[in-house]
């Protein structure tokens, strides 16, 4: 059976569901023509039409405003950030507009916006962010962050069924190194659902986004040492899977939460805080975080790769951690 | 100097309502002066209506001569001075009056307040503070006519001040560039807040803009409804015959402070003085007592059954029950 | 009107008490059976709620003060009264000149509390801190474990969840100890058995090594009440009975076998299933066929007693407490495990009330809790016999001339001689043994 790279999982996803909806388009900044800049619609022109596959301008506000107006009227539709660096352009629109609507005055806004986050690939300041976090103070938005092909596709899916706002944060870095053989029935990952990456009894690894293979990574190197360690890869980060964070934590005591996002005010302080409040009389040493530090995203190679959470920064903590 | 009545710039008009609808629009404009009288200068100094508020006083023609045209089906995004559209699109001032008042059964059931209001099933978008982010919105719903080659339109309102946001940029240039069927209405009243015009731009007309866009704009006198009539009709039609957006600018005049609390001290009172000349109401109702269409007697019995409907909509309301405090985490997702 | 407020008795041999600390400020507002003041007796510590709700009026017994039971030590007024002025005694506070006891009590000022210490010894009340963590602290109050004697792995030797998991769990094997009840009893309260495994401070077997302040060849810290009763009462008991001792080797393979299949019907229940009932339903079934085990002596009279109480030895952090399981012999198992986790857990959070360490009849301790293969336990007095438990360990046995590995428990029975021969102690042993070592069915 063929192997399915998660670009093109995301693509087949989006692809699936517009043959089965046709609620379903995609609007954004060269995603039509050229394919995305990432080629995650690549071929899509050709199938579904210009009516369906949108060329916009340079306008992130109009794409996702446009995509919410779509919305209400009854539409389903996916909007690219060509970079998700550059959703802070439409920022307004998704957390004033997009995400307040269904509590102010009962309008569902079922629209996706994805597009392609993290480092790893050199691409410097405003091509390597992982902006989760800004939106994860947002009631209303949900937020998905896959680190799978399998998840990809389902994600993509489900958010796109979903009746509410989702942004979906797919890792450039993963886009073509890894794939896997999917499903060919139809499936969906159902949104707040994290998923166990590998079981273990000493550590949890709670992370998400391309952060779940370092903590693999970090996994096989601890089990060396005879630290068994857990890995929970979140998938959805709102609404968070507060029951599988909760139960790792009381199961191993000792947890490290790991994020590609910059550490203070990241996604993973919630996760510590939940820990705090619901788990902590299960707790056998500090709750530790792993991200990058409160710095841009910088370009040079060397650079890049300090700022970047590390297989050795992971195994180096969870060894402090597990001879706590 | 006579007391102007209305006249279309252009000399000759396009559209012209008949009586009928003359007359509808007569009624919805005093209906829409004295539901924001009402909760501008009483409820609201009684502190039955709480938080801000903000009334279209004197841009009643605006609201009413575009909204008159809609189909069915169309879409609206109005703005926070357009109360008309909300009353012509079916919205019964006893639920404006209770979401004024923070009720259950207000169009937000107490989650926001005043003209933050909406109901996709009357095709009204609810505005945002955050100006300008109804401009794309609405690109999009026209988006999705043209999509389904569906001969609706969207239209959408904002002040000039809303103009000098990037939202607004983006989202005529994108309705511009995929010649979507959607209206961009400018209330140009002259203050936003309290900067003038001349310090919200630098161009005399917001309609000047639209060539940059490739597409018409227009400037309307706003006070005067039979314009507003026509240049609305014009520009819906061409959207409906896809041929893409424009941009209509009316010139009027806010008549109060931003809000309730603003006093409006930095307008020249002589502006005020100047504008209440040109008040849109008494103005049309020359005009239609000069046609034969409207006695002194009828236009008294029309404010009279205006004064009724709010009563009964204020009585209506303050029955209404507050929503309830555990509803306050509802409704922010789906909850099927 | 005010309400007085008395030193109760907690125990029937019980005639005195020591004020521990107030919990509530002369004025302060109190609600009817919260939590008023903390005693100190030979038999428990506890706190005290309020008789009334009201204003506490006056403080007429400071900390670190012995009395007489029943003495009023305090007034509860109406809600909202004033206290009075210029009373002797209106603040709560450790009292830094504690007075003397009234009575002759033997229990002096000194109470089992950190704020108590003196100059001479510097940290002696006191307990220090022990590094663990939330979860260390949570398993640790559930088996009653004191967190410090265990050896801490951990950085700096912090006491890690691993730590005291493999601690209860070695401690387990043997029974008693980890019940969620009586979790690692250390000894029985008043008949500690081995000495070294006995009151974890005073025994020296505090997990951390004493202290000596810069040129002190050593330190002199007052025994607390707990303390002082418990050692009068050891050797009242060893000058009392002439104390013999046998042992038996007991296979708990069965047990193990029928605990294993019992526990989730049992946590269903609410109730964690250790081994503990199984040795006393087993102990309850011996007195049952040779009830001189359930006696006592009163001058030249043997007492038989028809109920069997079993009383249960619980660690506390300061010394022990021997809580009774009331009619044991009309329980089943699932009685004796719930009764005595409620035991186990009121005991180690001082809300035993006087009736729950009165009526004992027999005593089992466990002294394998540390590891100890078995243990020979001094005579809870006026009772006539003591059960220890040794650690649950595997061995290798010889079973049809053939060696398989079993879980071993020795169980030692130290009794008094005057009336029990070492005849009568075999009989019931052997009772015990073919109790637990019985097929499951």
């Amino acid at each position: 059976m063929a192997m399915t790279t998660y670009v093109d999982a995301i693509k087949e996803g989006m692809w699936e569901e517009m043959e089965k909806d046709d609620r379903v388009f995609i609007l954004g900044e060269d995603v039509g023509i050229y394919g995305g800049a990432f080629k995650v619609t690549k071929g899509m022109l050709d199938r579904f039409g210009p009516m369906r596959v949108i060329d916009t301008p340079i306008s992130e506000s109009a794409i996702v405003g446009a995509a919410i107006g779509a919305a209400l009227v009854g539409m389903r539709p996916v909007a690219e950030m060509q970079f998700i660096d550059f959703i802070s352009c439409a920022f307004d629109q998704i957390v004033n507009f997009a995400a307040k609507c269904r509590y102010r005055w009962g309008a569902g806004v079922p629209i996706v916006v994805r597009g392609p986050c993290g480092g790893g690939v050199h691409g410097g300041p405003f091509h390597s962010q992982n902006p989760e976090a800004y939106f994860f103070n947002v009631p209303g938005l949900k937020i998905v962050c896959p680190s799978t092909a399998y998840d990809a596709k389902g994600l993509i899916k489900a958010a796109i069924r979903d009746p509410d706002p989702v942004l979906y944060f797919e890792h450039k870095y993963l886009y073509r190194r890894i794939k896997e053989e999917l499903p060919a029935e139809d499936f969906v990952v159902p949104i707040g659902k994290a998923a166990l990456r590998r079981e273990g009894g000493d550590l949890s690894i709670i992370t998400y986004g391309a952060m779940v293979y370092k903590a693999l990574e970090a996994a096989d190197e601890l089990a060396k040492d005879g630290v068994d360690v857990e890995v929970l890869d979140l998938r959805t980060l709102l609404p968070m899977d507060e029951e599988a964070v909760i139960a790792t934590a009381k199961k191993t005591s000792k947890v490290i939460v790991l994020h590609e996002a910059t550490k203070t005010g990241g996604p993973g302080g919630e996760v510590v805080a939940r820990i705090a409040e619901k788990a902590f009389e299960y707790l056998d040493g500090p709750i530790v975080r792993i991200a990058p530090p409160d710095t841009p995203v910088p370009y040079s190679p060397p650079l890049e790769e300090a700022f970047l959470p590390q297989t050795g920064d992971i195994v180096a903590a969870a060894r402090k951690l597990a001879a706590y | 100097m006579a007391e102007p009545t209305t006249t279309a710039k252009r000399g000759r008009l396009t559209h012209v309502p008949s009586d009928k609808i003359k007359l509808e629009m007569l009624h919805y404009m005093k209906l829409v002066r004295e539901i924001e009288d009402r909760i501008e200068r009483k409820l609201y100094r009684q502190g039955r209506i709480v938080g801000g508020v903000y009334v279209g006083l004197g841009q009643e023609a605006i609201s009413v001569g575009t909204a008159i045209h809609m189909e069915k089906d169309d879409v609206v995004a109005p703005s926070h001075r357009d109360m008309g559209v909300f009353l012509m699109r079916g919205i019964t001032p006893r639920r404006i009056i209770a979401q004024y008042m923070g009720r259950r059964t207000g169009l937000t059931r107490g989650r926001d307040g005043n003209m933050h209001m909406g109901d996709m099933n009357y095709n009204v978008i609810a505005f945002v503070s955050h100006l300008g982010d109804n401009v794309p919105v609405a690109a999009g719903c026209a988006l999705v006519f043209k999509q389904k080659g569906e001969k609706r339109v969207a239209l959408c309102y904002n002040g000039e001040g809303a103009t000098s946001r990037g939202d607004w940029h983006e989202g005529i240039n994108f309705a511009s560039v995929h010649k979507l069927p959607v209206v961009y209405f400018v209330n140009n009243n002259a203050y936003a807040y309290s900067t003038p015009t001349t310090l919200q731009m630098a161009v005399e007309d917001v309609a000047m803009r639209a060539p940059g866009y490739g597409i018409p704009g227009e400037v309307v006198d706003g006070n005067d409804i039979l314009a507003v009539y026509d240049a609305a009709r014009r520009a819906v039609d061409r959207a409906r015959a896809g041929e893409g957006p424009s941009i209509v600018e009316f010139k009027t005049f806010r008549m109060t402070g931003h809000s309730a609390h603003d006093d409006a001290g930095y307008v020249p009172p002589e502006m005020f003085e100047e504008w209440k000349k040109k008040d849109p109401i008494p103005r049309f109702e020359r005009t239609l007592m000069a046609e034969g269409v409207l006695t002194e007697k009828r236009r008294d019995e029309m404010q009279m059954e205006c004064v009724k409907i709010v009563d009964d909509a204020v009585d209506w309301a303050e029955q209404q029950p507050y929503p309830a405090p555990e509803e306050v985490t509802r409704d922010v997702y789906y909850e099927g | 009107m005010s309400v007085d407020v008395i030193m109760p008795q907690m125990g029937e041999s019980i005639a005195e008490g020591t004020i521990v600390k107030w919990l509530k400020n002369v004025g302060d507002k109190v609600e009817r059976d919260e939590p008023l003041f903390e005693i100190s007796t030979d038999k428990v510590d506890a706190e005290i709620p309020s008789p009334a709700a009201g204003t506490l009026l006056e403080v007429l017994v400071t900390p670190g003060t012995t009395v007489e039971i029943n003495t009023i030590v305090g007034r509860i007024g109406a809600a909202g009264e004033t206290p009075r002025a210029g009373k002797p005694a209106d603040t709560p506070a450790p009292s830094a000149a504690p007075k003397p006891a009234p009575a002759p009590a033997p229990a002096p000022q000194p109470a089992p509390v950190p704020s108590t210490a003196t100059a001479t010894a510097p940290h002696a009340g006191e307990r220090t801190v022990v590094r663990s963590s939330p979860v260390v602290q949570k398993i640790a109050a559930e088996h009653g474990v004191d967190i410090s004697l265990i050896d801490g792995t951990g950085e700096g030797g912090r006491v890690t969840k691993k730590d005291i998991l493999s601690y209860i769990d070695s401690a387990s094997r043997p029974s008693v100890a980890s019940a969620p009840a009586p979790a690692p009893a250390v000894a029985p309260t008043l008949s500690a058995p081995a000495a070294a495994t006995a009151a974890p401070r005073a025994a020296g077997n505090a997990p951390r090594p004493q202290v000596f302040p810069a040129g002190q060849d050593e330190v002199r810290e007052p025994m607390s009440i707990m303390r002082k009763k418990i050692a009068e009462h050891m050797v009242m008991s060893k000058h009392t009975s002439p104390h013999v001792y046998t042992i038996f080797e007991v296979d708990m393979n069965e047990v193990v076998k029928r605990r294993e299949a019992m526990k989730r019907e049992y946590a269903g229940e609410g109730v964690k299933l250790t081994f503990l009932p199984f040795f006393i339903e087993a102990a309850v079934r011996g007195i049952k066929e040779y009830p001189i085990i359930n006696s006592s002596v009163d001058g030249d009279t043997i007492i038989y007693k028809k109920t069997v109480n079993v009383g249960i030895a619980v660690a506390l952090e300061n010394g022990l407490i021997v809580p009774v399981i009331k009619h044991a012999d009309q329980m089943n198992l699932l009685g004796l495990a719930r009764t005595a986790a409620d035991l186990g857990e009121r005991a180690r959070t001082k809300r035993l009330v006087p009736d729950d360490v009165q009526g004992g009849t027999f005593t089992i301790t466990n002294v394998g809790v540390f590891g100890g293969t078995f243990g020979l336990p001094i005579i809870n007095q006026p009772q006539a016999a003591i059960m220890g438990l040794g650690t649950i360990t595997k061995r290798p046995v010889v079973i049809d001339d053939a060696i398989a590995i079993r879980p071993i428990v020795y169980l030692s029975l130290s009794y008094d001689h005057r009336i029990i021969d070492g005849a009568d102690a075999a009989r019931f042993l052997t009772v015990v043994k073919r109790e637990l070592e019985k097929p499951a069915a």
